[in-house]
C-alpha cells in the first residue's frame, strides 16, 4: 500500500446538496498514468475539484500522499494542498503574465528561494515543456497547445509527485496532442511523476493509460475499471466496449 | 572550495545552500576548483537541479573548473535532462527599468493624453464613416441595442444626477450666497446658478457622471467582448464591430447628455431654491430672477455642450474597449483609459467652447 500516491473512498461529490457523483472509490498508484473517463457532464471535472479541496466532500474521504485533503486539520490540508498540480479545462494562465511569470509565481507563494534561483527553476519547467524560448511571451500570444504546455509547467512548479490534468487534449490537433502524450510520459519516467487524466481522446487513453475508471451520469458512479485494452476486450458492459471500440458501433 | 549536497536536497534544503553558498560560488575565479559533491543525496527535487545548472552556468562564465562526486548519478541525470548552455542568457528577460524621474513621468503622461486625444479623433472618423454607411443602409443599426443603452445610460442614471445636480444646486448658492449677502443682494444669486447651470455646469457634471457610470462600463464591455474573441467572431460575419457595437453606444450616449444635463439644472434650481428659502427670499423673487435670467443662448450653449460631451465619453469608452488588449488586466485598464481620457476630453473640449463664446461674444 506503500506505493499509493492518492487514495478515494467512498467519496459524495455535489454541489450545495445536490448529488453529482456517489460511492467513488479508487486508488492511484506511483508512476502511474490514471485515466479518467465519462460522458460531458458526468462530473469528471467535479470529481477532480472535489479530489483537490476546491469544494467541500459530501462524505467520504481523500488522502493525497497519505494526507487527507479535508478532515484531518489545517496542516494536514496543506501538506496534501503542497504535493500535487494541477491544470484546469480552461488552462487558467494568468494573462497579465508571462509564461515565465506564471510558473515563478507558485515558487514565490510556497518557497523562500532568491529570486534569481526560482527564475532558473521556472525556466527550466518551461525548458522540460519546451517553452524556453517563449519564456517572456504572454499566454495570449501563444498557441493552444503552448498554452497547456505552460500550464503544465506551472503544476510542475513544486516538483509534484501527483499531476492532476482535465483535459488537457480539448481542442488540440492529433498531432499536438500525441506531443503533449509524449511529453507526459516522459515527465513520467524523468521525473516519476503520477498522473491523473481527464480526456476522451481514445489515442491518447490507449497510449498513456495505465488504468482508468469510467464514469456513468446515469448511475452518478465508476461503472468501469482497469487497463483500457483489457475493458475494450473483456467488459461485460455493452457500454464500455462502443466507447473503446467507436468502430465497432458503426459496423 | 567543496559545495556538499545534504541527503535530502529539496526546497526546504537548497535555500539556505542557495542563499549562503552561491554567492561564494559567484566569487570564484578561472583556475579555480569547485568540488560538486552530491554523493549522499537519496531524494531531490525541482530546485536542486537548479542549484546544480546554476554552479555549471556560474563555471561558464567565471572560467573555473567544476569535480563531481556523484555516486547516486544525481548530476549526470540533471545535466542529462537540462542542457547547461540553454540557460546561460542570464538577463535576458529584465525588464528595461522604469524611469521614475517626475520630469519624465509629466513628459510621459503627456504624450500619453495627446495619443489618447489623436486616437478617439480618429476614432470618431471610423464611426462617422461607419455612420454614413448606415445612412445607406438603416437596417444595419441595432436599434434594440440603442435603446437599452439609453436606457442604462439615461434612464438608469436619473437618481444619482438628481442628486449631484441638487447637491450643487446647493452649493453654489451657499457658495455666491454668503459673500453677496455682505452687500445685500443675495437675490442675486438665482441670476448666477441659473446661468451657470445651463452654460456650465448642467453639462459638465452630467458628462463626468456618464464618464464614470457608462464610458468605463462601455469600454469593459468591447473589452471582455474581445478577450472572448466576440469581435473576430463579429468581424468574420462581415458585420463591422464600430457600426454594430460603437455606433449604437456613441449615439446614446450623446443622445441621453443633453436630457441628463437639463434634469440635472433643474434640480440644481431647486437645490438653489432651498438655499435661498433658507435666506428668507420669497419663492416667486427667485423663480422669476431664474426665469428672467434663463436665455435661448445659455440653454443652446449648454446643450451643445452636452451634446458634444455626450459623444466624447462614447467615442472614449468605444475606442479604448475596441483596442484593449485580449486580458483581464487590459480590461481594467481599458475602463481606467476611458474614463481619464473622457475626462482629459472633456475638459480640453469646454476650454476651446470657452474661448470661442468669448471671442463670438454671446
Ligand atoms: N460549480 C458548480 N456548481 C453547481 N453545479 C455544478 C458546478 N460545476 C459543475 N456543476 C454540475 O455538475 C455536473 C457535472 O459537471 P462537470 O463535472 O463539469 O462535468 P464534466 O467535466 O464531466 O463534463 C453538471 O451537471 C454541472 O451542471
Ligand atoms: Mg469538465
Amino acid at each position: 500500500m506503500n506505493d499509493t500516491v492518492i487514495e478515494v473512498k467512498d467519496l459524495v461529490a455535489g454541489y450545495e446538496g445536490r448529488v453529482i457523483l456517489k460511492d467513488i472509490s479508487f486508488a492511484v498508484r506511483k508512476g502511474e498514468t490514471f485515466i479518467v473517463l465519462g460522458g460531458s457532464g458526468c462530473g469528471k471535472s467535479t470529481l477532480l475539484k472535489h479530489m483537490i479541496g476546491l469544494h467541500p466532500l459530501l462524505a467520504g474521504e481523500v488522502r493525497i500522499l497519505g494526507h487527507r485533503i479535508q478532515g484531518g486539520g489545517v496542516a494536514e490540508r496543506e501538506a496534501a494542498m503542497r504535493s500535487f498540480g494541477v491544470t484546469y479545462q480552461s488552462g487558467a494562465l494568468f494573462g497579465n503574465m508571462t509564461l515565465l511569470e506564471n510558473v515563478c509565481l507558485p515558487l514565490e507563494s510556497f518557497t523562500d528561494l532568491p529570486s534569481d534561483a526560482r527564475r532558473l527553476i521556472a525556466e527550466m519547467k518551461l525548458e522540460l515543456v519546451g517553452l524556453k524560448p517563449f519564456a517572456n511571451y504572454f499566454p495570449t500570444d501563444v498557441s493552444g497547445g503552448m498554452k497547456k504546455r505552460a500550464a503544465i509547467a506551472r503544476a510542475m512548479a513544486l516538483d509534484p509527485q501527483v499531476l492532476l490534468l482535465d483535459e488537457p487534449s480539448a481542442g488540440l490537433d492529433p498531432v499536438t496532442s500525441a506531443e503533449l502524450d509524449r511529453l507526459i510520459l516522459r515527465l513520467r519516467d524523468t521525473h516519476g511523476i503520477s498522473f491523473v487524466i481527464v480526456t476522451h481522446e481514445l489515442a491518447s487513453i490507449f497510449a498513456i493509460g495505465d488504468r482508468c475508471i469510467m464514469l456513468d451520469a446515469e448511475t452518478r458512479t465508476i461503472i468501469a475499471e482497469g487497463n483500457p485494452t483489457e475493458l475494450r476486450d473483456t467488459s461485460p458492459l455493452e457500454k464500455v466496449r462502443t466507447f473503446f471500440n467507436p468502430a465497432a458501433r458503426q459496423g | 572550495m567543496t559545495l556538499k549536497l545534504p541527503e535530502i536536497c529539496t526546497v526546504d534544503s537548497v535555500t539556505p545552500l542557495w542563499k549562503q553558498r552561491m554567492p561564494e560560488v559567484g566569487k570564484l575565479k578561472a583556475g579555480e576548483v569547485l568540488i560538486l559533491d552530491a554523493d549522499s543525496v537519496k531524494r531531490y527535487d525541482g530546485s536542486a537541479e537548479a542549484l546544480i545548472i546554476e554552479v555549471h552556468r556560474c563555471a561558464a562564465a567565471q572560467g573555473f573548473s567544476v569535480e563531481y562526486r556523484d555516486a547516486a548519478s544525481v548530476i549526470a541525470k540533471t545535466l542529462k535532462i537540462f542542457n547547461p548552455a540553454v540557460f546561460s542568457d542570464h538577463t535576458a528577460y529584465d525588464l528595461p527599468p522604469r524611469n521614475t524621474h517626475t520630469v519624465v513621468q509629466v513628459g510621459e503622461a503627456a504624450v500619453r493624453i495627446w495619443r489618447d486625444i489623436v486616437d478617439v479623433l480618429a476614432f470618431l472618423g471610423e464611426v462617422v464613416t461607419s455612420g454614413l454607411s448606415f445612412l445607406v443602409r438603416p437596417g444595419r443599426l441595432r436599434l434594440r441595442d440603442t435603446m437599452l443603452c439609453i436606457e442604462r445610460a439615461g434612464m438608469d442614471a436619473l437618481p444619482i444626477v438628481a442628486l449631484i445636480g441638487f447637491l450643487i444646486g446647493l452649493i453654489l448658492a451657499f457658495l455666491s450666497g454668503s459673500s453677496m449677502r455682505q452687500f445685500g443682494v443675495e437675490v442675486y444669486v438665482a441670476d448666477l446658478i441659473s446661468i451657470g447651470l445651463f452654460r456650465e455646469m448642467g453639462a459638465l457634471i452630467t458628462a463626468i457622471i456618464l464618464a464614470g457610470r457608462t464610458g468605463s462600463a462601455f469600454a469593459a464591455e468591447l473589452g471582455t467582448m474581445k478577450v472572448n474573441e466576440e469581435i473576430d467572431a463579429l468581424t468574420t460575419l462581415s458585420l463591422p464591430p464600430v457600426l454594430f457595437l460603437a455606433l449604437p453606444r456613441v449615439l446614446a450616449a450623446a443622445f441621453v447628455l443633453p436630457f441628463l444635463s437639463i434634469f440635472a439644472v433643474f434640480m440644481g434650481l431647486f437645490g438653489g431654491f432651498v438655499v435661498l428659502w433658507m435666506m428668507d427670499i420669497p419663492a416667486i423673487t427667485y423663480w422669476q430672477h431664474v426665469f428672467n435670467a434663463i436665455t435661448v443662448n445659455n440653454v443652446l450653449i449648454g446643450l451643445t455642450k452636452a451634446l458634444t460631451f455626450g459623444l466624447l465619453v462614447g467615442l472614449s469608452g468605444c475606442s479604448h474597449g475596441l483596442h484593449a488588449k485580449r486580458s483581464a488586466d487590459a480590461v481594467g485598464q481599458a475602463a481606467t483609459a476611458s474614463v481619464v481620457g473622457s475626462l482629459v476630453l472633456i475638459t480640453i473640449f469646454d476650454g476651446i467652447f470657452s474661448v470661442l463664446l468669448f471671442i463670438l461674444d454671446i
